[in-house]
């Protein structure tokens, strides 16, 4: 493998790590606060995606018009989500048991069996994306041996931000200082005059708001998605916000570096010493297996205690 | 406790007890539509997985959410060895029983796999060792995906695994096999309820840490569990894909532990009539649905379940048994 | 001098910072009822989960009819001869009062060695000497607290121990009920030969029912003797009280 071959994995491998950082924020909220096991994370991020792609072709509209009607309905989808699906199961409890994380589980994934099949029903298994729309006056930057398509770099800018946003919402506000408390313990937090089922629910919606937005730096990385795209995106962000610790947001964000890079490498490294064709899967397979490996040693994230 | 007897006495004559099976099985079989073995081997694939998921799962309450590895794993190990093996070919087209002897080696191979990870994976607990076997699906899924291809570049594309005419047997013997299958997992639910093992196994559901305590080798037992569990998922999975013709990463789709989770949830999980009573209804619900409905199928299925979920989480047979009927409490009955 | 059934020597646990038992050495007589008390927080809980095996000490042995039980697991350990009952009760709810006996004589002392329909009487005649006989076919969740700490015991002694370690098994009952359970306690240790341990918070109940007491306080053993000794021992009196002064007054008194 030359310089060349490790530098552009590297570099790629960085670009699609920050979009899998943002698009785990969601995830790691909504399990680490509500311990809710959204395993339709990617469904949703997906949602927003086919949302933006809808109302740009559809409509006409821009996509950064249509991101923030992404994002107002994504906290809509998030209502209806928490009083449709959560309250029930997890809006009174104080101690989650693991039996009501299971349920959580199994409702989210009944959720997601729905939402998957709505999508090859009503929007079809071809590819969707912005067609030629790209960010700034070129689609690509050459740099060297390197190209890099702008759409890239915008998902980039974009996830750094969603990232920056979201901890500073949690870290200074009220809000973020309460559901912090309900996270850490839900029944001391009711004791100092903090509504449980009130964050759960804004949690609900931040998480859902969060992670549709995220599915427009999915489109924007992958240039195009099917219904498919979800069942690669939620499995990884378990990777991700196992990696980074529960709850963490800064720590999914490096989870998700750590997991982009090790995919370049590692594919570039199978590429050259096995089969091209081979190195995606294989690469992909070793994500799973830190994953596994992490919740063995140290499920407490490589940021816990 | 003499309800209880006379109830077991009466069960345990034959006669009368197979002809109620054979009444239940055909007014089944009417009610399901089974009229090709291929129906009927299908409908005894869901009932197979669904008690074979139950092991695990029923019992002691962990939720293996990547079990459908193991039917994966199977269905490969079994198609690559009737590709490849010639005695393995020759041993499968002897009929449902050679199919099932074929098939005992994936499914020990799969036994291996899940006694190695279950020692370490089963440290975890609730949502954890779910994900943790999501993994594991995972893992398995694009190492498959990443090696199958170049067996056999020409033939394997995709990493499917299509059975060409030389390697395939007839539908009576997939159908011979699948109830062997089936009679076999149902059976092994039957022992494991009736027994100390099934007791210690209740037990670490209901309260692990005060299970140790009262001397049940929990670390041991839930392995054990998990073990049988993923053999007879294989088995089930080699048997089902043969049939089908052939096998695709598709194997490893979690949306397979949905179906068995489901038929478990619905019929009553940690019961030996709980798999048979879900897998009645989830076949009459996919079929039906699939019939009148197709296209929307799985979304309405998706639905259904999460209301299962929501509003009945006990399932059918977990309702029920908190009834008594003429002195008879269903509890034990169903059980 | 009897021969110690049970002899926990220099353990000590840790948690963290914390030092929950410090080099604390205990002897348990053949056929004796050992109280053990002291103030919340003292490590006596902390002892039975070593004594158990839930907890594994930082130093330290222990030794159960000779051999050492450091360190086993918990399952291993009762099939030898310890079981306990717990501080907060933990009945397996969705099983019957039966059921829940059942598991104690299935993988108790007798362990692989009984069949069903023999485990099934064994934990019947447990139940009718505790006299929950008439619940046996009732879910545990269906008891009250005081029947659930009967049933607690009843697993307990399903399991045939040599050894009993009761965790406040009376802690939240009312005088009726702990004159009850005081009872049932004596007759099955007569009748079982058994060798008890009480962690015990009733005061009155443990200094008339134990043989010798064993004080805790603070991860140490401050006192050991006749339960008149101890209630005279003035750094026992302390120890509750907090206060030196006010100590001597109550020794004094008596």
């Amino acid at each position: 493998m030359g310089l060349a071959t490790f530098v552009i994995s590297i570099v790629h491998g960085l670009l699609w790590g920050v979009v899998l950082g943002a698009v785990s924020a969601g995830l790691t909220l909504i399990w680490g606060v509500m311990k809710v096991v959204n395993v339709a994370h990617g469904e949703v991020a997906l949602l927003g995606s086919y949302l933006i792609v809808g109302l740009y072709c559809a409509l006409g509209l821009s996509p950064y018009i249509a991101l923030i009607i992404a994002l107002a309905s994504g906290l809509a989808v998030g209502i209806a989500m928490y009083w449709g699906m959560l309250h029930k199961l997890v809006g009174k409890v104080e101690v989650m048991t693991l039996r009501v994380e299971m349920s959580t589980l199994l409702i989210m994934f009944a959720f997601s069996v729905a939402i998957t099949n709505s999508y090859y029903y009503f929007i079809g298994s071809e590819p969707k994306g912005l067609g030629l729309w790209h960010f700034g006056p070129k689609s690509n930057i050459n740099i060297g041996y390197l190209v890099i398509r702008t759409n890239s770099i915008l998902a980039c800018i974009l996830a750094v931000a969603l990232v920056a946003v979201l901890h500073l919402l949690l870290a200074k506000t009220t809000l973020g200082k309460a559901i912090r408390a309900v996270m850490q313990d839900a029944q001391a937090a009711s004791l100092v005059g903090i509504n449980p089922v009130k964050i759960k629910m804004q949690t609900t919606m931040i998480s859902i708001a969060v992670t549709m937005l995220s599915g427009f730096l999915i489109l924007l990385h992958e240039t195009s998605i099917i219904p498919g795209t979800a069942a690669l995106y939620t499995p990884l962000s378990f990777v991700i916000v196992v990696l980074g610790g529960l709850g963490n947001i800064m720590g999914s964000f490096v989870g998700g570096l750590i997991i982009g890079l090790v995919y370049g490498l590692s594919k570039a490294v199978i590429a050259s010493v096995f089969n091209p064709l081979a190195s995606a899967p294989l690469a992909l397979s070793i994500a799973f297996i830190i994953l596994v490996l992490t919740l063995l040693f140290k499920p407490e994230g490589l940021f816990g205690r | 406790m003499s309800s209880f007897s006379e109830l077991k006495a009466r069960l345990l004559k034959p006669t009368p007890l197979l002809i109620i099976l054979l009444i239940a099985a055909v007014a089944v079989a009417r009610l399901l539509n089974l009229t090709t073995l291929d129906t009927m081997t299908i409908f005894m694939y869901f009932i197979a997985i669904a008690a074979s998921l139950n092991l695990i799962m029923g019992f002691t309450g962990y939720v293996s959410f990547g079990h459908c590895v193991f039917l994966g794993i199977g269905a490969y190990i079994y198609a690559l060895m009737v590709y490849y093996v010639p005695w393995a070919n020759a041993l499968q087209k002897t009929g449902g029983l050679g199919i099932i002897a074929v098939a005992l080696i994936a499914a020990v191979i799969a036994a291996l796999v899940a006694a190695a990870v279950g020692l370490a994976v089963l440290r975890l607990r609730g949502a954890f060792f779910a994900i943790a076997t999501i993994g594991l699906d995972f893992a398995v899924l694009y190492i498959v995906m990443g090696t199958v291809p170049f067996i056999n570049p020409e033939q394997f594309y995709g990493a499917q695994v299509i059975l060409p005419s030389r390697c395939l047997v007839s539908k009576t013997s997939t159908f011979t096999a699948m109830f062997i299958t089936m009679a076999l997992v149902l059976a092994t639910n039957y022992l494991v309820r009736k027994s100390r093992f099934g007791m210690g196994l209740v037990a670490i559901n209901e309260d692990e840490d005060a299970a140790e305590v009262m001397g049940v080798p929990t670390a041991k037992y839930k392995t054990l569990a998990f073990t049988l569990s993923a053999f007879f998922t294989a088995l089930a999975g080699a048997v089902f894909y043969l049939n089908g013709g052939g096998v695709s990463p598709e194997a490893f789709d979690l949306a397979h532990t949905v179906d068995m989770i489901v038929m478990i949830v619905i019929g009553g999980l940690g019961t030996v009539s709980g798999p048979i009573v879900g897998g009645i209804v989830y076949y009459w619900l996919y079929d039906t649905l699939l019939v009148h409905y197709p296209g929307v199928n799985l979304i309405i299925l998706g639905i259904i379940v999460g209301l299962i979920i929501l509003f009945a989480p006990e399932g059918v047979v977990g309702i029920l048994r908190r009834y008594e009927f003429k002195g008879v409490k269903l509890r034990e009955v169903l059980e | 001098m009897p021969e110690a059934i049970l002899t926990v020597e220099n353990v000590t646990k840790r948690f963290g910072g914390l030092v929950a038992l410090n080099k604390v050495n205990i002897d348990v007589y053949d056929g004796e009822i050992l109280g053990l008390i002291g103030p919340n927080g003292a490590g006596k809980t902390t002892l039975f989960n070593v004594i158990s095996g839930v907890y594994k000490p930082e130093g330290g042995k222990v030794y159960f009819e000779g051999v050492e039980i450091t360190g086993k697991p918990a399952h291993q350990i009762t099939r030898m001869g310890i079981a306990r009952t717990h501080q907060i009760v933990k009945p397996f709810n969705d099983m019957t009062v039966l059921e829940n006996t059942m598991i104690g004589v299935l993988f108790g002392r007798l362990a692989g060695k009984v069949s069903m329909s023999e485990a099934r009487e064994k934990a019947m005649k447990v139940l009718e000497l505790v006299g929950l006989d008439g619940k046996a076919s009732e879910l545990a969740s269906k008891l009250t607290l005081h029947e659930k700490r009967i049933l607690e015991l009843a697993r307990a002694l399903a399991a045939e121990p040599k050894l009993l370690l009761l965790d406040e098994v009376l802690a939240g009952l009312n005088p009726k009920e702990i004159e009850e359970s005081l009872k049932i306690i004596k007759e099955t240790k007569e009748a079982k030969q058994l060798t008890v341990i009480m962690v015990e918070h009733v005061m009155h109940a443990v200094m008339n029912i134990a043989d010798r007491i064993v004080v805790l306080h603070y991860g140490e053993k401050i006192a050991e003797g006749k339960p008149v000794e101890v209630a005279n021992d003035i750094k026992v009196v302390e120890a509750y009280l907090g206060d030196r002064d006010l100590a001597l007054k109550f020794v004094k008194v008596k």
